[in-house]
């Protein structure tokens, strides 16, 4: 039991939700609301059997791994241009005049590798 | 102790590596503890922000008949009050806990996926400024409240550009909170040093481990929700018929309940931390605790219609019911609570103060929403002032009692020095009077008749003492706060001139692995000649001192 505690727990998870599904389809609630719902619940399980195969794959991943830190400093220019993209609905395309620039700069940035010297 | 983990040093091809002191070291960075410093502290500041807002709403309700502020700015203030302080300050202020706190407890030198921390970091505070950015606009700031339903909120009722950036901003910092959110769920999920097994985690870890599934499994139905908004506002066609006008408020909702949870959960979990330590004993009822979030989450997914009971669109039975069983999860947190601090050797220092008066002026809040949740009250209370007092007891008598908690539990972890006791005393007594003095007069408010978001309201409906008491609340909640930023800014000036004491490594006796490294820890969290103690329990160091292991 204690082994497959994970798989259990990910499953428990999928079938308190489903019940709960269930028993708003006896109230015969707004069809919408159990594709949210449902949409949601599926998206999660599925991120959780990710991660569970991640951890049989393997086994030593959480004691071996790199801790990353290149590249890090295109980051700010990417969140500024993702700004401006979602600006232009409001301000008009123009925006993406500055934006795309930013966002190739950030790019460039990140495999150039600028980054702090933490250590 | 863990095995070091390959790191990734200055190699011929890592480009122009910058000084970490230095700003773009500091807004280019890949440590968790300054992403997460970072994200707290921009919460910090716009919960000041956000506060001034909300002075400036009791100043203008103090008074029957008040024209302090124009309609219209009333408007404008409470939006970005609400919808600031739930998307900008204390969901941020949680993730931003998690990302600091989680990896050190789980022992892990670094946070899984640092880049898109620091990415969700950047995106939140630009959407934060977006959203501030309203002001800035001729026709002002958005105006039509936290939620923004529509029709009220299309192009036609609501023009100009305000709305949109509100909508903007949301969507950015939204994201951030996602992204934030995945990387500290992948950590505590794959980063875990040896020995730390999903039962040994500290509460604080389920607790992230909750909010962060709801972070992933309900954020982005407000994604969805802000984009059905922006479209409606393109075309207003979309809003004329009552489908998409009901449609955008399941989705909403569907968001709109599960974040209260992650507003609460991670406060709740450093209250649990708070009150073991603090009563120098093992937290009790570790076990259902830890699964009582599991479960608390998954229903916090199924209880949203209960927002929608007024709408008549909605199964208000399901609904209920659902609520209802909130209660259960709940009160086995409450036992666990209760039971730590039953019989423990309490020390009252100002984290376990803020604490200990986290429990009862929680519960006026859960209970309240119980009372919501139960259709009859609901037709009552609905849209009125005690629905405000309600959602205030839980976020500001609650959570918020539960950041400050944790602030001052963490603070000598951070900076290595402990915040002023007198001062941080001074804080908590100006809190609690000021929390209960604003927040408590609102129920018989709301009871009365009093609705919420009227810039004003006649002198004969005789709401004049009930809001003169919470103005004057207000104003001790604004010295409280004048306090604490008095007493964190001193401490650091302090700090930084070298004339504070050190406050040690682990200055509380704590029982967690962030204990075990050095205040402020280094840059890969444990120093390589101090070994983690063996983790035998989901407190470890209590472990150590007591030269056993209890797990």
């Amino acid at each position: 039991m204690k082994r497959h505690l994970p798989a259990v727990l990910v499953a428990g998870w999928g079938v308190l939700n489903g019940l709960l599904l269930v028993v708003l389809a006896v109230y015969r609630e707004n069809s919408m609301t159990y594709w949210l719902w449902g949409g949601v619940v599926l998206v999660v399980e599925l991120a959780a059997l990710a991660v569970l195969v991640s951890s049989r794959a393997g086994t030593d991943q959480h004691v071996r791994y790199r801790v990353r830190d290149r590249g890090a400093g295109g980051v700010l220019p990417a969140a500024i241009g993702l700004l401006l993209v979602a600006l232009c609905p409001v301000y008009g395309l123009w925006l993406l005049v500055v934006a795309v620039p930013l966002l190739m700069l950030s790019v460039a940035l990140a495999v150039h590798g600028t980054t702090a010297r933490e250590r | 102790m863990t095995l070091a983990p390959h790191t990734e040093p200055q190699r011929d091809d890592a480009g122009r590596p910058v000084p970490p002191g230095s700003w773009l070291g500091w807004i280019s960075t890949t440590d968790h503890k300054r992403i997460g410093l970072l994200t707290v502290g921009t919460s910090l500041v716009l919960l000041l922000v956000d506060g001034v807002f909300a002075l400036l709403l009791r100043a203008q309700l103090a008074q029957p008949e008040e024209g302090f502020l124009s309609p219209h700015l009333y408007d404008q203030l409470f939006t970005m009050h609400g919808s600031g302080m739930i998307y900008t300050v204390m969901t941020p202020f949680a993730i931003g806990m998690g990302v600091y706190l989680v990896p050190l407890q789980i022992g892990a030198p670094g946070i899984a996926l640092p880049r898109l921390t620091l990415l969700g970091h950047w995106l939140y505070v630009l959407g934060a400024l977006t959203m501030l950015a309203g002001f800035a606009t001729p026709t002002g700031a958005h105006a039509d409240g936290w939620f923004s339903y529509p029709p009220m909120a299309d192009s036609v009722h609501s023009p100009g550009t305000g709305p949109d950036l509100w909508i903007v901003g949301v969507c950015l910092a939204v994201t951030g909170s996602i992204l934030m959110g995945w990387a500290v769920l992948w950590t505590v999920l794959r980063r875990r040093t040896r020995g730390m097994t999903m039962l040994r985690l500290p509460v604080f870890c389920w607790s992230m481990i909750a909010t962060c599934l709801m972070v992933i499994g309900s954020f982005p139905a407000l994604l969805a929700a802000m984009v059905l908004l922006g479209v409606g506002r393109a075309d207003p066609d979309v809003f004329a018929s009552n489908v998409w006008n009901i449609g955008y408020q399941h989705v909403f909702w569907f968001y709109g309940h599960p974040v209260v949870y992650v507003m609460f959960f991670p406060y709740l979990a450093a209250v649990a931390e708070v009150l073991a330590v603090f009563s120098g004993r093992r937290f009790f009822g570790y076990r259902g605790t830890a699964l009582s979030l599991l479960v608390f989450a998954a229903l916090s997914m199924s209880v949203w219609g209960h927002h929608m009971f007024a709408t008549g669109q909605a199964a208000n039975d399901y609904y209920s019911l659902t609520s209802i069983a909130l209660l259960v999860p709940a009160g086995v947190e409450y036992f666990g609570m209760l039971g730590t601090v039953l019989g423990g050797r309490l020390r009252l220092r100002v984290p376990m103060l803020f604490a200990l008066a986290f429990i009862p002026q929680f519960l006026i809040g859960g209970l309240t929403g119980i009372m919501v949740g139960t259709p009859v009250i609901d037709y009552h209370v609905t849209d009125s002032y005690f629905v405000v007092a309600h959602l205030h007891y839980v976020l500001f008598a609650g959570s918020a009692f539960g950041l400050f908690a944790a602030v001052y539990y963490w603070f000598p972890k951070v900076t290595g020095t402990l915040l002023d006791e007198t001062m941080g005393r001074l804080h908590f007594w100006l809190l609690v009077i000021g929390t209960n003095l604003t927040f408590l007069p609102m129920f018989a408010l709301g009871y009365l008749g009093m609705p919420r978001r009227v810039v004003t309201y006649a002198r004969f409906d005789g709401f004049g003492l009930l809001n003169l008491l919470a103005t004057i609340g207000a104003a001790f909640l604004a010295a409280g706060m004048t306090v604490f930023a008095v007493n964190v800014l001193w401490t650091l000036r302090r700090r930084h001139l070298g004339r504070a004491e050190p406050a040690g490594d682990d200055p509380w006796q704590g029982h967690t692995l962030e204990w075990a490294t050095t205040s402020p820890p280094p840059r890969l969290n444990f120093p390589a000649d101090r070994p983690l103690p063996p983790v035998t329990s989901f407190a470890p160091l209590l472990d150590r001192r007591k030269g056993g292991d209890a797990a």
